[in-house]
């Protein structure tokens, strides 16, 4: 055994075999269930912890290229052919999964809302996901995740902004190149950002004041 | 005087080595019970230059500094106890409104600032904000205003009939921690490093995929240094892991990946050091080829030698320790838990495989240390290439009890006082220690306790 009465440690567990195997012994099949598992439950986050999921997306890309090499030799019992086609389906949705997540990320640098096109790319990967999965646990893809966090809107996230005056999206000072990141935001030569900026402790708060007046056409940049 | 010349007889001397230092217990923080509180887990612990203060965070947020007491070192009965000096709320948790999340008021790093005045400074960072915070003493109180009573209250200037000079009485001291500076805005991604550059005007914070110089004087603005971020997300394949500013000189600065590498860059070859100097890799051993090869070559710390000329990095299983002009091997590689090499895949599925244990340098960089499971932590002697193995357990709490190594049994027979890797408990991990900089004094985190040990003082 791992460890006397195994505790489930701090953070994610999943539930694995506590026995202690030789990596090249463990089934192949069963340690890439568990990596889409741990996967899944990274993306979950709205703010996955970077390093965990590069590592696993990594260490799955190693089992899948293990797997397409073993697939013309001779197959255990309980992985039959379709996986490694399946799988590869189902990384290439990963893959685009991932990068719609972190691309997500990248998006709050620049202050853009959410592309209502990513649902798209969204809706074909978890679907492929859910035909090809062959995890036990139900696979929460973005998508799901949109749609669950969006109760209280029909038609999406574009009915944060429906009493919003649109034209503020046509303004130059939006696109990204004249933004120029959002961590100069608060340094450049605007004098009202400063004079908000002004309060070390308010900081935080008086971001996102000028935020709101911004959205709600209060203030020119 | 006395201690630096103990210090080179232990190394240098008859039967130097850092294995001959008999450790010894000496004081144990924290809470007793086994129930740990979440917030009571510490996630930092840093000495300051002189050794004076020691600083730990936790993941409520919190700062305690403990202040090394100075009489009992001349009795040389013992180096000095350290006792509880300034506790204060370093990070709230906070709530981002555009993404909707909380932001986690975990400290994940603390470091210090040479003194200059009589007030001490330091820098704490959570996931996304940075402050500096001043800590000063305060012994002394205005008393006699005019204006004012004592408790405060304004008195009417009608009733005032006579003047008076206040005058400064003494009073219990008082520490007070103050926020001087808060450096926010600037991370998209979560804070894995801070480092203070030896000029002592700038400092680096390193996230996942960027790395930023601050001015301390300046909070609304800072540089990027250095962007791996790849244009097109789907290509993510590496991260930074850890950085940090050469102790002597202030245009160089390395940074880890989770690929195992160290880039050593100059910022005087561009404003963007995405161009390193100088990579540092060592090749795969084929031998030891696994699904898990990146995940355990990936390194969770990166710390320079006190003198400059070496670095040393921690990866899962192993220290190494790199010569600054040599990139394509490490000079000294030491095993921490190699018996845990057969159990990857369990360590895998319970995510333990992806834990950052942080290494540090004594202060003559003759002794690395690093923690490991079982609250166990390990010391190797660069010198004599020894190593020891030992145990920070509320059991050998009496002051002044040696320590005894401890030994784990890979396979085989279990000798006695010997411990089988299978009842190793992997939930009992120390990640966080820290070396005194001049004395043979250490701090180990386990969990939720603060344990200092001491060598034994003939």
């Amino acid at each position: 055994m791992l460890a006397k009465g195994v505790k489930r440690p701090r953070g994610e567990m999943e539930g694995g075999d506590p026995e202690p195997r030789d990596p090249s012994a463990a089934p192949a099949s069963s340690l890439f269930n568990i990596s889409m598992v741990k996967l899944h439950q990274s993306l979950r986050h709205v703010e996955p912890n970077l390093r965990h999921l590069v590592l696993v997306a990594n260490t799955l890309r190693r089992m899948q290229d293990q797997m397409q090499r073993e697939a013309g030799g001779p197959m255990a019992p309980d992985s039959p052919e379709a996986p490694s086609v399946g799988d590869d389906l189902l990384l290439s949705a990963l893959d685009s999964s991932i990068s719609t997540m972190l691309e997500d990320l990248g998006q709050v640098e620049v202050l853009s809302p959410a592309r209502p096109e990513e649902e798209q790319p969204l809706a074909g990967a978890s679907g492929a996901r859910q035909e090809l999965a062959r995890t036990s646990a139900p696979c929460l893809g973005p998508l799901e995740l949109l749609s669950s966090a969006s109760y209280l809107l029909e038609d999406g996230l574009e009915d944060i902004f429906e009493d919003i005056d649109t034209s503020m999206y046509d303004c130059d000072l939006w696109s990204p190149t004249s933004l120029s990141g959002f961590k100069a935001f608060s340094g450049a030569e605007d004098s009202d950002s400063k004079a908000l900026a002004g309060a070390e402790d308010r900081l935080d708060m008086s971001d996102l004041d000028y935020l709101m007046d911004v959205l709600v056409g209060g203030h020119a940049l | 005087m006395f201690l630096k010349f103990s210090l080179r007889s232990i190394f240098y001397g008859a039967g130097g080595g850092g294995n001959d230092i008999q450790w010894c217990f000496s004081q144990v923080k924290g809470a007793v019970d086994d129930d740990v509180a979440e917030a009571d887990i510490i996630s930092t612990v840093e000495f300051n230059h002189s050794g004076e203060l020691l600083a730990t965070g936790d993941k409520g947020g919190r700062v305690v500094i403990f202040q090394q007491e100075q009489e009992n070192k001349i009795q040389s009965l013992s180096r000095g106890e350290y006792n509880v000096y300034s506790t204060f709320q370093s990070h709230e948790p906070e709530f981002d409104y555009l993404k909707s999340l909380e932001i986690e008021e975990k400290i994940n790093k603390i470091r210090w600032l040479p003194q200059k005045n009589a007030a001490q400074f330091l820098l704490s960072t959570n996931d996304k904000t940075i402050k500096l915070w001043k800590i000063s003493e305060r012994d002394k109180r205005p008393e006699g205003y005019n204006l004012k009573e004592e408790d405060g209250r304004y008195r009417d200037p009608s009733t005032v009939t006579t003047l008076r000079v206040p005058v400064f009485r003494p009073m219990d001291l008082m520490v007070e921690a103050s926020p001087r500076r808060i450096f926010a805005n600037a991370h998209t991604y979560h804070i894995n490093s801070i480092s203070i550059n030896s000029d002592y005007e700038t400092y680096l914070s390193a996230d996942d995929l960027r790395i930023n110089l601050w001015h301390l004087e300046i909070t609304d603005r800072s540089f990027n240094i250095v962007d791996i971020k790849p244009a097109n997300m789907e290509e993510l394949t590496e991260v930074i892991t850890a950085a940090e500013f050469h102790p002597n000189s202030c245009n160089t600065f390395v940074y880890s990946s989770s690929k195992g590498t160290i880039r050593l860059c100059d910022m005087r070859a561009s404003a963007l050091c995405d161009r390193h100097s100088k990579l540092f890799e060592e090749p795969e051993d084929p031998s030891n080829r696994s699904f898990f090869s990146e995940i355990i070559s990936s390194i969770s710390d990166v710390k320079f030698s006190h003198s400059g000329r070496y670095m040393m990095t921690r990866d899962y299983l192993s220290v190494k320790i790199w010569d600054l002009n040599m990139e394509n091997r490490p000079v000294e590689t030491y095993q921490v838990h190699e018996y845990l090499r057969s159990k990857l895949c369990s360590l895998y599925e319970n995510d333990c495989i992806f834990d950052k244990f942080e290494c540090c340098w004594n202060g003559s960089d003759s002794v690395v240390m690093t923690g490991s499971y079982n609250n166990f932590f390990r010391m190797f002697d660069r010198n004599t290439k020894r190593d020891i193995t030992l145990e920070a357990s509320r059991e050998n709490n009496k002051p002044r009890t040696v320590l005894k190594p401890r030994k784990v049994c890979a396979s085989g027979k279990r000798k006695k006082d010997e411990i089988s890797v299978d009842s190793l408990d992997f939930n009992k991990k120390i990640l966080h220690t820290a070396w005194h900089p001049k004395e043979n004094i250490i701090a180990v985190a386990t969990t939720n306790n603060l344990y200092i040990f001491q060598d034994k003082v003939n």
